[in-house]
């Protein structure tokens, strides 16, 4: 059977970082993630609906002070990242090299607050339903930090070894995507685990 | 929707372009570069490199119905022992057991993944990509999927499996009442298998968005597609929930939350509310892909253009969303509010207005069409029956005054079974019967699958019908007995023959896929004149898929090429690096090309990292650490880009 040609792919870009599938399946996995925070904080009012008190008679709720410095720390350091994905787009490695370890030095300290701010809650996980949804949200933010904190410093030492040519810049975007999310997953996790007992 | 000037009557083989011409379209040189690109190393060793979608599909596929039978067994040892009253072949212990795996198993282990791997091996081909978009991804989801099976089943033999029925209820499954690692085996693996059906799901969006061939925009998409892509979404947004609640119940046993101890704050009823939230979704899990895998038998089978495409792909999309608002509809007997109630009794109701609108489609399409009663065909007709039943004892039991009074009794097993037998089963084996040939390149008798279909569609009524009038009489489920004088035993005898002339059925099929495999007849590249793209291929795929690929102008590109004589394509893909087109997102025009990555042993290797967390999990909390930066470290070495590919 004949074939008619009707699309030449000679010189369609093979490099673009942009429309790349990938950054697609990156926003597949931040729409799973976002479920799991959505289910959790259902969890979170669910439970909070069932039990006469919320937090539990004799527990405060968590202090304000540390979150409220992860609460910046976290979209500063997604300054940073988008600071560099300019300098990447630009071709200018340096640029990128700095802002990706500006961002990974925010975010370990954003987790050194986080800590500080662990250590501190007035309720176990083992000991009321409350101190259990508390721990589990904080865990899984916590976790998510640290996986996004070792992608980005892997990124960050290819970056100072020049490894991010032009054609390269995909690890980098879909990097930024997935750090967003992670900085901006703390906010309803803020507002409802630190503002909202103190309202309800 | 136009007609076209297709000839609607009988499909003749000898009259269809048997072969494209594969090799001849590009030259002989050329094509072996191609095929020598794509091509899956062989070996043992080979075999745990390979990324190509067609063989991770077909893993899928095979792995999926070795858990089908195995479930299957089980279901038979469960008929076996309610034959008769107070048999002993089966202790409770054992029953309970078998029960909560079978279940268990088929839903999570034999139809999502048996409907995910057709979808991996179809859709692909459907929509005329080369490969998927993350093909190391869905090799990963395959081990995955393999080692929690396996581990899942392991433990039946070891006999310390989970014995708290598939929905797995707080309190019982607290470590209070449930001691031993049967639940902890559930709740770990469930996680795990459920993340193989997560990546196999972002893996197909992306693809069917982004890879689509160009000119096949939205309202192009075989109605197969459109349901896959809806499947996909509805996995994205399910299944976060029962991992959560797993995540929760896990940790309620290994380290002591409180999330389901009512004395501290905690609510058995959110494990409820988590689990339904995904199980409702899940059934559609089910069926939509299935409802795809009909349509496109239907239009095969009719040899005419669907009537009601876009009648169609709303009724889908609106069966996906809606079946999101009705989980209460499973806890009608735990006291919820009656105005709750009321709602979710008339959402339940409504799922029968976009799933009459499909009816009335099929219908529409088959009534001027000369119908090919083909195998594939059958198996459709034969879910038209089986599903319709069901659907007529799901409007029952969504009313809360009759739910009330069948709840938990063998009226419910006939009922989910009708659906899911209908709605999974049948569909599946149309699949098996249908793109067969296309996956080996041997026909499959047709004789045996005549028989077989007749057999398995007898034996399943006089197996399940009866339990509808047993719940009525008011035999409860999971009783592993009855006693003797309640009238029951007649029809529990008639039921367990039933399963065997059931069982005797699927053998039929399987000696059938075992004969045609070497003896069947060898399969031109369309053998039944379909409308859609994976016919364009040959017999079995090329490694490449398609060795140029194929630019679309309609909904039936086959019946296009056919009338025109000709076909359209893509040229000027690169031969020694495995590239596909990348598509705009709803008119698909040409926006880049992707580079797809070859061959790698990470994904396994990641995969056995993961599951060594996960196994570990049941025994102490310790594995989520070690796990997580062991997982870390084996994707630093799989995302290692090291094809360092100048721009041309
Ligand atoms: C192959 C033939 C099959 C037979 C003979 C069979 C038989 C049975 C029996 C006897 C029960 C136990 C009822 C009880 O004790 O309450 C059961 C439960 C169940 N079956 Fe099947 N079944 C078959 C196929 C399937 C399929 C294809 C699916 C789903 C895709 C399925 C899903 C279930 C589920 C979810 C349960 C409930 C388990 C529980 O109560 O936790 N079965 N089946
Ligand atoms: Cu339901």
């Amino acid at each position: 059977m004949k074939a008619r040609v009707l699309v030449d792919a000679s010189d369609i870009d093979r490099f673009a970082p942009h429309t790349h599938p990938l950054w697609w399946g990156i926003l597949g996995a931040v729409a799973i993630e976002a479920a799991v925070v959505a289910t959790l904080l259902t969890s979170y009012f669910y439970l909070a609906a069932q039990n006469p008190a919320w937090p539990p008679e004799g527990v405060a709720p968590p202090d304000l002070f540390w979150p409220t410095v992860v609460l910046v720390l976290l979209p500063l350091s997604s300054f940073t990242m988008w600071w560099a994905g300019k300098g990447s787009d630009r071709g200018d490695q340096r640029q990128l090299s700095i802002g990706v370890t500006a961002s990974v030095t925010l975010a370990v300290l954003a987790l050194v607050a986080r800590s500080f701010q662990i250590a501190e809650f007035d309720a176990s996980w083992n000991d009321h339903a409350y101190g259990s949804i508390l721990w589990v949200i904080t865990g899984f933010h916590y976790t998510h930090v640290v996986s996004a904190v070792s992608g980005t410093a892997v990124v960050a030492v290819l970056a100072w070894r020049g490894y991010f040519t032009p054609e390269r810049q995909l690890g980098v975007v879909v990097d930024t995507v997935y750090w967003y999310f992670v900085a901006g997953v703390f906010l309803p996790i803020y507002l409802v685990l630190y503002i909202a007992p103190r309202l309800l | 929707m136009t007609a076209v000037g297709i000839e609607t009557s009988g499909h003749d083989p000898a009259l269809e372009p048997s072969s494209y011409g594969h090799e001849a379209a590009v030259g002989r040189e050329a094509f072996e570069r191609i095929e020598r690109t794509w091509r899956s190393p062989a070996g043992f060793v080979g075999w745990f490199t390979q990324v190509n979608h067609s063989a991770i599909g077909l893993r899928f596929i095979v792995t999926a119905f070795v858990f089908f039978i195995l479930s299957g067994l089980l279901g038979l040892a469960m008929r076996l022992q309610l034959a008769m009253p107070l048999n002993e072949m089966l202790s409770p212990e054992a029953y309970n057991q078998i029960m909560t795996v079978h279940g268990t198993a088929m839903m999570f282990l034999f139809a999502i993944p048996a409907m995910e791997g057709v979808a991996i091996y179809v859709a692909p081909l459907m929509v005329g990509a080369r490969d998927m978009a993350f093909p190391r991804l869905n090799a990963f989801g395959y081990y995955v999927y393999l080692i929690g099976g396996s581990a899942f089943f392991l433990s039946l033999a070891l006999g310390m499996a989970p014995d708290a029925g598939w929905f797995n209820y707080v309190p019982l499954a607290n470590k209070t009442f449930s001691e031993g690692y049967g639940v902890d085996i559930w709740t770990t693996m469930i996680t795990f298998i459920e993340l193989s059906a997560l990546t196999a799901a972002v893996e197909l969006i992306v693809t069917i968005m982004k890879l689509r061939a160009p000119g096949m925009s939205l309202d192009r998409m075989p109605i197969f597609v459109w349901a896959v892509l809806v499947m996909s979404f509805m996995i994205l947004f399910a299944m976060p929930s029962v991992m959560v609640a797993s995540a929760f119940l896990m940790m309620d046993r290994l380290v002591d939350t409180q999330f389901f101890i009512v004395e501290n704050g905690g609510s058995p009823l959110l494990w409820q509310h988590l689990f339904w939230f995904f199980g409702h979704p899940e059934v559609y899990i089910i069926l939509v892909p299935a409802l795809g895998i009909v349509t496109s038998i239907v239009v095969t089978f009719s040899g005419r253009p669907l009537f009601g495409y876009t009648a169609l792909v709303l009724a889908i999309t609106g069966i996906g969303m809606v079946s999101f608002g009705l989980w209460v509809h499973h806890m009608y007997t735990t006291g919820l509010p009656f105005m709750g109630r009321s709602f979710f009794m008339a959402a339940s109701s409504m799922i029968a207005i976009p799933s009459g609108v499909q009816v009335y489609c099929w219908i529409a399409t088959l009534w001027g069409g000369k119908v090919r009663f083909a195998t594939p065909m059958l198996w459709v007709l034969a879910f038209f029956g089986v599903f319709i039943a069901g659907g007529l004892t799901g409007v029952m039991v969504a009313s809360v005054p009759f739910d009330r009074q069948v709840h938990d009794s063998y009226f419910v097993v006939a009922h989910f079974h009708y659906v899911l037998m209908g709605g999974a089963v049948f569909p599946l084996m149309g699949a098996i019967y249908y793109w067969f040939p296309k996956a080996t390149g041997r026909m499959l008798s047709e004789r045996l699958g005549i028989g077989s279909c007749l057999t398995v569609f007898v034996g399943f009524n006089i197996t399940f019908f009866p339990m509808h009038i047993l719940g009525l009489q008011g035999m409860p489920r999971r009783v592993y007995t009855y006693v003797d004088g309640l009238g029951w035993g007649n029809m529990n005898l008639l039921a367990t023959f039933g399963a065997f002339l059931l069982a005797l059925g699927f053998a039929l099929t399987l000696f059938n896929v075992v004969r045609s495999l070497r003896h069947g007849a060898v399969a031109p590249d369309n053998p039944w004149g379909g409308s859609t793209l994976e016919w364009a291929t040959a017999s079995p795929p090329l490694n490449c898929n398609f060795i140029q690929q194929p630019v679309v102008e309609s909904r039936r590109p086959m019946w296009d090429w056919r009338e025109a004589g000709s076909r359209t394509v893509v040229a000027g893909l690169s031969e020694d690096r495995r590239e596909t087109m990348v598509t705009t997102l709803l008119d698909a025009r040409p926006q880049s090309v992707m580079v797809l990555p070859g061959p790698t042993p990470w994904p396994f290797v990641s995969a056995v990292a993961a599951s060594f967390g996960f196994i570990g999990l049941i025994f102490s909390p310790w594995f989520f650490p070690i796990g997580f930066f062991a997982v870390f470290a084996t994707m630093v070495f799989w995302f290692w880009p090291r094809h360092p590919w100048r721009k041309k």
